[in-house]
Order: C-alpha cells, then structure tokens, then sequence
C-alpha cells in the first residue's frame, strides 16, 4: 500500500523522501566518526608483530633528529610530570587515553614511546585497531634511549681496534649532542642510576616540521 | 583502502594531477550539460527567474554531505583529512561579496566561466581577461592589503564543532533548508513567470 503510494508519486517528491530518511537516519547516527567501536584485523596484526615490521631502534632516531628529519610524529606516551622533566627531542605528549582524540592524523608516520615496550605497544594496537596507517614503536623505549643514546656504554676492549675507535667516537658525539656522556666508569658507576639531561633541544636539531607546510588545496 | 586515496599515499603529485584533470573534464562537461555554460540562465537566478543554477548547487552540497557523512560511518573516508580551508571571517565575507557582485555583473562565476570559454562565448573570455586583471591587481595591491587579508583568523573550524553539535543534526538541518530553499525557489520562479505574463 504504501510501496503502491510512494511508486506513484513525482520523482523529485521520491528523492525528496529518500533524502528526508536519510536525514534523520544521519541525525540520529549523530557522530560519523565515532571510532570507539572498531573491527581489527587480528591476522595482520599477529602476522606485523611476528615480522618486527613495526618497531625502529633508538640509534635510527637519534640519526633522524641529528639530520633534523621530521616526516613523522613522535609521541610520548609518559604522563605530563614524566614527559616535562626529560623527552625525547622533537616529540610530543600524547596521553595512551587520548591518542585517538589528538591531532594525529591517519596517514601520519607515528612512533610510539613510553619509559618501556608494553604502553607503547597498547598505544601501538590502539591505533592499529583505528586504522592508523604507519605506525610503529620506538624498540626498548625511553630506557633503551638512555642506555644506548644518551649514556652509552664503552664496548672497546683494553686494544681496540680502527673500527671499534671510530664506533666509540661516533657514540661520544651523538651522547654529546642530546646531553649525555660515553659511560666508561667501573660497574659500580654503571649500576648507579643516571640522572638524565636536563630538558633542552639540541642545539643543532631544527625543529622546524616539514609536514607543517601546508600544501595550497581546495578551489 | 580508506579515501581521501592521495592523503593515504595511493597515489603520488603527478597521478593526483592526472585525476584531477579528468575529474575536472567531468565537472565541466555536466555544467555544460546543465546549461551552465550561458551566462544569462545563470544571471537569471538573480532576477529569480530561473532558479536552477541554486537548485543544482544545493543538490549537489546536499548530495556531498550525504557522501562524506555515510562514507565515514561505514568507515571508509576519514573525514579529518579532507581538506577543509582556516575560516577568515570578515576577509572572506567580503571575498563573497566580491565574488556575489562579479558573479550578478558578468554572468560567470570563475568556474563557470571555464566551461563557457570551452564553447567558445566571446563574454566568458572577456570575464576570464577580467578576472586574470583582478588577480594581478589583488597580487600587485597585496602587501597593502596583508594585514585585512589574514584578520579574523578562527582557525580550521566548522558548524558542528562551533556550535558543539553532531554532524548529522547538521546534516538535517541543511537537508530541511534545502528542501524550503527548493519551495521557495519555486514559488519565486512562479510568481516572475505570471509576472512576466501580465506584462
């Protein structure tokens, strides 16, 4: 009967009435980009943890910040007071509860850090699951940062040798640059906690983002 | 595949030109098709005596909406990466205004004015010469008028995180003015048309 009503009536008055459920329907949906609800691809995301496709090493970020790279977003996952007394040069505070909620965009290169893997690979499967497209997490975290990075420790022997040399100087310069030192001393200074640099950039990292230069679009 | 594709790197600058020109070859030929490649029926909504260059850009903003808004619910656009331009307010009120008097003036608007050089109208090329004049003077005129340019900066906003409300009430709401702008236009149409009889 109704079918039979709506068949009879003018084309522009059908659309007119196809547009108005649509209307409503939109109304009551309210929000369409409510992700909190989301469907994951359990198999790629066993099969992306299984390669190790996701993770860069610390010396790999470091290199980034020293060449002043800045195509991605690094987020510290630490909370405000953590993230204020030492982050990572050219990263931002993003708490794991409202990593969906920040002004990380979908087809941004993300990494992931926090003080060890297990928050930054939570942070790392919340995005996944949102369908964030490059995500990955920063291996060991801010502890690998601090043992590899900023104080890192003296692996040449009583002779090195030529290549050992320039590995350790190439250390000593890159622990200079984010504030830190080579860490030659006995075990009993190697046990004792390092106090971190104090909070400052580098001086020579440009902090300046690429990405921020926004490409002239529309009409 | 999640849209917008070039945002997600399916494509690179070269291709997005490519689809850009066929896209826009499209956008040209259903203009032309529509009739809005003569510059007295688009001038005609003015005088409301044919409303159908409003009709056809509001069903086409209604349809839009109507894409962006399902597309995201089923997941398959991220509406936050559509690129959306910062809102001006006054610099761009009265960039409308401009655009509002050229557009009653010349019959054209820029867009428009493309498809009507296409089928070779005299008119439309004398519009488009006009408006490459208006570029340079505005470029020439720029560093006096910076200031005014880039006043009123609300940032990337729109209606539904302004007015703190869900799209899709949005979405109603335009839907229904649509629909009365549509009735209206039509009982406008009417009442020049027996005017015009009378006459």
């Amino acid at each position: 009967m109704l079918l039979k009503a709506y068949a009879e009536l003018p084309p522009r008055k059908r659309i007119g009435i196809i547009a108005i459920i649509l209307g409503i329907s939109a109304a009551v949906i309210g929000n369409p980009c409510n992700t909190t609800q989301t469907k994951v691809n359990i198999k790629e995301v066993a099969l992306k943890s299984e390669k190790d496709v996701d993770g860069i090493k610390v010396n790999e970020l470091a290199g980034w910040i020293i060449e002043g790279k800045m195509d991605y977003r690094l987020a510290d996952l630490r909370n405000e007071s953590s993230f204020s007394e030492y982050n990572i040069p050219s990263s931002e505070n993003i708490q794991i509860g409202s990593l969906t909620k920040s002004d990380l965009k979908r087809n941004d290169k993300i990494i992931l850090y926090s003080e060890n893997d297990i928050t930054a690979a939570q942070g790392w499967f919340i995005l996944k699951a949102a369908d964030y497209k490059s995500v990955c997490m920063l291996k060991g975290g801010l502890e690998a940062w601090k043992n590899e990075i900023v104080f890192p420790q003296c692996s040449c022997g009583d002779n090195p040798s030529e290549i050992q040399k320039q590995n350790h100087q190439k250390k000593e310069e890159v622990a200079k640059f984010f504030g830190g030192q080579m860490e030659t001393g006995s075990s009993s200074t190697k046990v004792a906690k390092k106090e971190l640099p104090k909070l400052k950039a580098p001086a020579k990292v440009n902090l300046k983002r690429t990405r921020s230069k926004k490409k002239r679009e529309g009409c | 595949m999640t849209a917008p594709f070039f945002k997600f790197g399916y494509f690179n600058d070269e291709v997005s030109l490519i689809v850009a020109f066929v896209i826009g070859i499209f956008f040209g030929f259903v203009l032309e098709r529509g009739g809005f490649g003569s510059g007295r029926m688009l001038a005609a909504q003015f005088y409301f005596t044919d409303m159908r260059v409003f009709k056809v850009m509001f069903t086409a903003i209604v349809t839009a909406m109507f894409g962006l808004f399902y597309l995201t619910w089923i997941g398959y656009l991220d509406l936050s990466l559509v690129y959306m331009s910062d809102t001006y307010l006054v610099p761009q009120v009265v960039g409308g205004l401009i655009l509002g008097v050229g557009f009653v003036i010349g019959g054209y608007c820029p867009g428009t004015s493309g498809v009507a050089i296409a089928t070779g109208r005299i008119d439309a090329i004398l519009y488009a010469l006009g408006g490459f004049f208006g570029i340079f003077v505005f470029g020439e005129l720029f560093p006096w008028i910076e200031e005014f340019f880039v006043s009123t900066h609300m940032g990337n906003i729109n209606i539904p995180t302004l007015l703190g409300i869900d799209y899709g009430i949005v979405l109603l709401l335009v839907l229904l003015m649509a629909i009365a702008g549509f009735t209206g236009a039509e009982w406008a149409e009417k009442i020049m048309a027996n005017k015009k009889k009378e006459d």
